[in-house]
């Protein structure tokens, strides 16, 4: 049988870490939990987890600060950050930092338990994540993250800033099913009634312009009555 | 204190006048006569445009003072917002680190008490924490509004309308309820509005949503725009209960919930979100409400 993954808690909360560490256990991962970035650090090095569930705001050493020495140290263990900041722009910074992904407080455990398999199964050990590439390319489609361009068979083509980003977050979750729910959370920033219509509309205009057949897709698959799934083989481009 | 010398050298004259009618009766310019003599050609309109000169500069002064007033006024408001928004904030962070304890904690709670009797307290606690969580969503929808670059493009407010129909035709309420909405197409259609999308649409939403939650069944829920050649108007209409004179001015506030609102689910934050909307594009919004017959909700957006 296999072991089960290590996970690394680190939140300054002792109400969460208490709460979740035990929930965490239950879903199969051997918890170990850290109360500020520096204990962290120290922890990353000395339990040697799969992944890190990192808060951004804490004492000493906040999340991202943590987040910026590991890469910087070449070091690649995935990381979920749990963002205090629901700005977007915050957001946008946490997957250019080189976060595997993210999550806004208050959340639905279970989320972050499906998250956690999610992150698992994409990563690679020891290589940097999609989610930290600067350019990304699936077939034709080719994203530079840096300028903020999207490129089909090397010719340009024109996106609002929210379908770039709608693609942006697909994109480096590829072969995942992502509700329309966790779109609008991830990328809008909150989720409202009706909001799920707005969705649809981004992922029209992403088709349009990357022209993307809905019935055979090279990119974005509709499942549904859920969400969406990038299916386009995606990989970091020099 | 500062001296103001502009307002000692208007009383110079005046001082020259006084010291002189002193001088006249003390005695030591007894002998002193002026006598002054002009045609009534010259005097007549120095007179006239003398006294025209007066009022102009007294009128000049109210219109200052009450501008000076005004402005504090503003300053006033706008600070005292912006505090309360500030506050508002803070809640949110506040509320962020119990509510993810509190869910991790009930979940691990369900799974450690499967009998019938705790599940159904459990159950209760859990949604009262979803509805907590909701509220400090909708508190980080309000402070992001303050802070977020707008995408702006023309938004076509005709069907962006249409849309926000199809979506509260949707609702189980709407098929009580007498549900339209009309839009010129003559002599031309509803023009553009510069602005984003995604926050009109939740704009315009809210308030149809309103209309929906506060009439009964046979009631009418209308939804009219209109160009008035600076401004995109949009009125949701309805025939429901209406608002009470003194909640009026409230209505829009944060957290604010009137006495029609008891009972009825929501957060306090749906007009308070489509008002920092209309703000953030230089629009307005305006209640017109009569107690037992229904209210009528506007919308003002500025053209370009």
């Amino acid at each position: 049988m296999e072991t089960n993954p290590r996970i690394l808690l680190v939140d300054d909360e002792p109400a969460i870490t208490g709460n979740l560490a035990p929930l965490l256990g239950r879903a199969g991962f051997e918890v170990a939990v850290a109360a500020d970035g520096e204990e962290a650090l120290l922890k990353i090095a000395s339990f040697a987890p799969a992944l890190i569930i990192l808060d951004v705001m804490m004492p000493k050493l906040d999340g991202r600060e943590v987040l910026r020495r590991l890469r910087r140290a070449d070091n690649w263990t995935p990381v979920i950050l749990l963002t205090q900041v629901g700005d977007s722009s915050e957001r946008a910074m946490a997957l250019q930092e080189g976060a595997d992904d993210y999550l806004n407080k208050p959340f639905d455990p279970y989320e972050l338990v499906a998250r956690l398999r999610a992150v698992l199964r994409r990563a690679s050990p020891g290589r940097p994540p999609l989610a930290a590439a600067q350019r990304l390319a699936s077939g034709d489609l080719m994203l530079d993250r840096q300028s903020k361009r999207a490129h089909v068979s090397g010719k340009e083509v024109n996106l609002t800033p929210k379908a770039l980003a709608l693609l942006e977050y697909l994109i480096t979750h590829p072969d995942e099913l992502l509700t329309r729910d966790r779109l609008l959370d991830a990328v809008w920033g909150w989720g409202y009634p009706a909001g799920t219509r707005t969705v649809d509309t981004r992922v029209a205009e992403l088709r349009r312009v990357l022209g993307d057949d809905a019935t055979d897709p090279d990119y974005i698959e509709t499942v549904p009555g859920q969400g969406y799934r990038f299916v386009g083989q995606v990989e970091s481009a020099p | 204190m500062k001296i103001r010398w502009p307002w000692l050298a208007a009383l110079l004259p005046a001082a020259t006048g006084l010291l002189t009618a002193a001088l006249v009766t003390t005695g030591q310019l007894e002998n002193h006569s002026v006598y002054l003599a002009a045609r009534l050609v010259f005097v007549a309109p120095l007179v006239g445009v003398l006294l025209t000169g007066v009022v102009f500069a007294l009128l000049l002064l109210q219109r200052r003072t009450q501008q000076t007033i005004q402005r504090a006024v503003q300053d006033h408001q706008a600070a005292a917002a912006a505090e309360r928004r500030r506050f508002l904030q803070r809640l949110d962070h506040e509320l962020k680190n119990p509510l993810t304890a509190m869910r991790a904690g009930l979940a691990n709670l369900a799974w450690l008490a499967p009998e019938e009797t705790g599940r159904e307290a459990l159950n209760s606690v859990e949604a009262q924490t979803l509805r907590l969580s909701r509220l400090a969503a909708d508190l980080r929808k309000l402070a992001e509004l303050e802070t977020r670059d707008l995408e702006c493009a023309p938004v076509e407010m005709g069907s962006l309308l249409q849309e926000v129909l199809e979506v509260a035709q949707e609702r189980p309420e709407a098929s009580r309820r007498r549900l339209n909405l009309s839009l010129p197409q003559a002599p031309w259609p509803l023009p553009a509005v510069e602005g984003d999308q995604d926050l009109l649409f939740l704009a315009v939403h809210n308030l149809v949503d309103n209309a929906l939650k506060f009439t009964a069944p046979g009631d009418t829920v209308e939804i009219r725009a209109f160009e008035d050649g600076a401004r995109v108007v949009i009125e949701v209409a309805d025939t429901g209960s209406g608002i009470l004179d003194e909640e009026v001015p409230h209505i829009w506030d944060e957290l604010y919930r009137g006495q029609g609102a008891r009972g009825v689910p929501g957060s306090g934050l749906g007009l308070a979100l489509v008002r920092a909307i209309a703000e953030r594009h230089g629009g307005q919004v305006n209640l017109r409400s009569r107690s037992g017959e229904g209210s009528v909700f506007t919308l003002r957006l500025p053209l370009q």
